[in-house]
């Protein structure tokens, strides 16, 4: 007996020379929509977006019609999934942007089939095959993404350390590693006598509170404030450090220690790196990783230059339903793979649920591993909802892991 | 009518079944104008492993892609999981020929997800009073579901609750 079944269904036929009328169907055992709209042949352009509402969940779910027209004006080539998720899927409904992309892939392979019976005019022998390799717009084998990578890659932010604008405090790999930012750092601990409004307590043993997981824009591109923004946060809201997790990005030291500088604040380099397993932050590690890594390989390079890895938010669950609705308990958790290679368990997330903190924090204390916490926040406005306490003063990585190492720290419930 | 005669149709069924004992087994099938495709995969519970996984095109207009059983055993071990689409994508490969496997594979781990909500959301009671509580009650729980499409979007009944209690706490939702 089948738990779920979906079945989508798009046909597009020619309504006239330039248009083409596209009509969608998802039908599953939850939902289903439907969707019409005409397309520009010569431009894949699409208008008139109508849908249409059959079976939905909540009471609000109609809403969703009235921001579909979100999509007018959409090119439907190929690339343009992300857009509509990020439009159609997040102001309209997820659903309707999945049967939204289904129409879209079904448009462009119909202009493959449009451009195939004219090209027969004069080819009549012309195989839909054949067209297709000849054509500069078929597929071309591209050369397959390089899984992990040792090269260093070009920043996508320019600029030299120190300067102001956004982008300039982000730099790629190739600059100075780790240990000669902090042994250039003559500076005290920064701690929060800073210009700026400070709410909690004063650092010192045991209270010397960072924020472990945050992002910043644009080194992260889901993230939407500056480093600068989120560092004047931190300030502002008592933490005395944080640490800068983009994904796979490796900050500079120099910039990081400009950064330091300007703000006169604590401020650490960090990655979250995407493995097979979930995504990894990892700590005095400054190779730049792109693509997939395998845990395993993660492990044995950090773990050669000494460095501290950390599972993020492992049982980060779905819009509606967690770890413990699929009977994931924590001794069944205990046993995945990741955790024979991870030196510590982010236990305070602050995008998962109290649930699914709960879990991490059963697995961790299981495992015998440490807990960190970090807010994990993409913007200002959840900069260390949580943190980590450190015993002792931080004054630089080298400081924060040789403190990690030694697991004398634990997450907390900061803002 | 000739614009009544279809230039092209598209059917794509995902289906997703308990066997032995607890795993699911979630299919996609593809049939349209040009291509006919299958991908299979297994996955554990309850940690939502792929655990096994097959496919296969029987018609593709661009050609047998020869190491297609090597790429789709790649993901064996991937978690059905928030940011598994990145990991697929980055273990599968990124070229054109590969994409619409890399696709079903994702559908077919949707599907699992789906058929994990069906369990959840039939516990919604049927009346518009109770089915507002419910919903209003899981924003809250779930906080990823808010602003995450037009239901749970800012200033809308579900989530007034919710914005209630953190203006009174004092932070943003």
């Amino acid at each position: 007996m089948f738990d779920f079944m979906r079945n989508k269904v798009v046909d597009v036929a020619r309504l006239d020379p330039e248009t083409l009328e596209v009509h969608g169907i998802l039908d599953d055992s939850i939902y289903s929509l439907e969707l019409d709209f005409k397309v520009n042949i010569s431009d894949l352009i699409c208008s008139g977006v109508k849908g249409r509402w059959l079976r939905w969940t909540t009471p609000e779910c109609p809403r969703a019609i009235d921001f579909l027209n979100e999509a007018e004006g959409f090119c439907l080539e190929a690339g343009i999934d992300n857009k509509i998720h990020k439009t159609i899927g997040r102001r309209s409904c997820r659903h309707f942007a999945n049967l939204f992309i289904e129409c879209a892939y079904a448009v462009r392979e119909t202009i493959k089939l449009l451009g195939w019976q004219e090209a027969q005019r004069e080819h009549p022998d012309l195989t839909f095959k054949q067209f297709i390799l000849n054509d500069e717009k078929g597929p071309v084998a591209q050369p397959s993404v390089v899984v992990e990578s040792h090269k260093e890659v070009p920043s996508p932010v320019s600029g030299a350390a120190g300067d102001t604008g956004a982008a300039g405090a982000a730099r790629g790999a190739g600059d100075t590693r780790g240990a000669g930012g902090d042994a250039a750092s003559a500076k005290p601990p920064v701690g929060v006598e800073s210009p700026t409004t400070s709410r909690k307590s004063h650092p010192g043993p045991g209270n010397f509170i960072i924020d472990m997981h945050l992002h910043t824009s644009p080194a992260s591109p889901c993230a939407s404030d500056s480093v600068y923004a989120m560092i004047e946060e931190a300030k502002r809201i008592g933490l005395q450090g944080i640490c800068l997790t983009d994904h796979n990005y490796v900050w500079s030291a120099d910039a990081v220690l400009a950064l330091r500088e300007k703000h006169d604040f604590l401020v650490l380099r960090a990655n979250e790196i995407i493995t097979e397993q979930g995504d990894i932050l990892v700590f005095g590690f400054d190779e730049d990783i792109q693509g997939i890594i395998k845990l395993v390989e993660l492990k044995k390079r950090v773990a050669a230059v000494g460095g501290f890895i950390v599972a993020a938010h492992p049982f980060r669950g779905f819009l509606t339903f967690g770890a413990d609705d699929v009977g994931l308990t924590p001794e069944s958790a205990m046993a995945r793979e990741m955790f024979k290679w991870v030196d510590g368990v982010e236990t305070l997330n602050g995008k998962v649920t109290e649930t699914e903190n709960k879990l991490s924090l059963d697995v961790a204390k299981g495992l015998g591993l440490p807990s960190t916490g970090g807010s994990d926040a993409h913007d200002i406005s959840t900069v260390g909802v949580y943190a980590t306490a450190f015993d002792e003063i931080i004054d630089g990585e080298k400081a924060l892991l040789a403190a990690l190492k030694a697991g004398k720290y634990h997450p907390v419930v900061f803002r | 009518m000739s614009n009544n005669i279809l230039k092209f149709a598209m059917n794509r069924n995902t289906s997703v079944e308990k066997i032995n004992g607890s795993n699911l087994r979630s299919v996609c099938r593809l049939r349209d104008t040009l291509t006919d495709a299958e991908v299979v995969i297994e996955v554990k519970m309850p940690d939502m492993a792929i655990c096994a996984i097959s496919g296969h095109f029987r018609h593709a207009y661009f050609g047998e892609i020869e190491d297609l059983d090597q790429r789709l055993q790649a993901v064996i071990g991937v978690r059905v999981a928030a940011g598994m689409l990145k990991i697929i994508k980055g273990l599968m490969g990124e070229e054109e020929e590969i994409q619409q496997i890399v696709y079903m594979v994702e559908e077919c781990c949707h599907g699992v997800i789906l058929a994990l909500t069906r369990k959840v959301l039939l516990k919604a009671p049927d009346d518009e009073a109770g089915k507002f509580s419910f919903y209003s009650n899981m924003v809250q729980k779930s906080i990823r579901l808010y602003d995450r499409c037009a239901a749970f979007a800012k200033g809308t009944p579900l989530v007034a609750e919710l914005e209630s209690e953190k203006a009174k706490e004092g932070c943003d939702v």
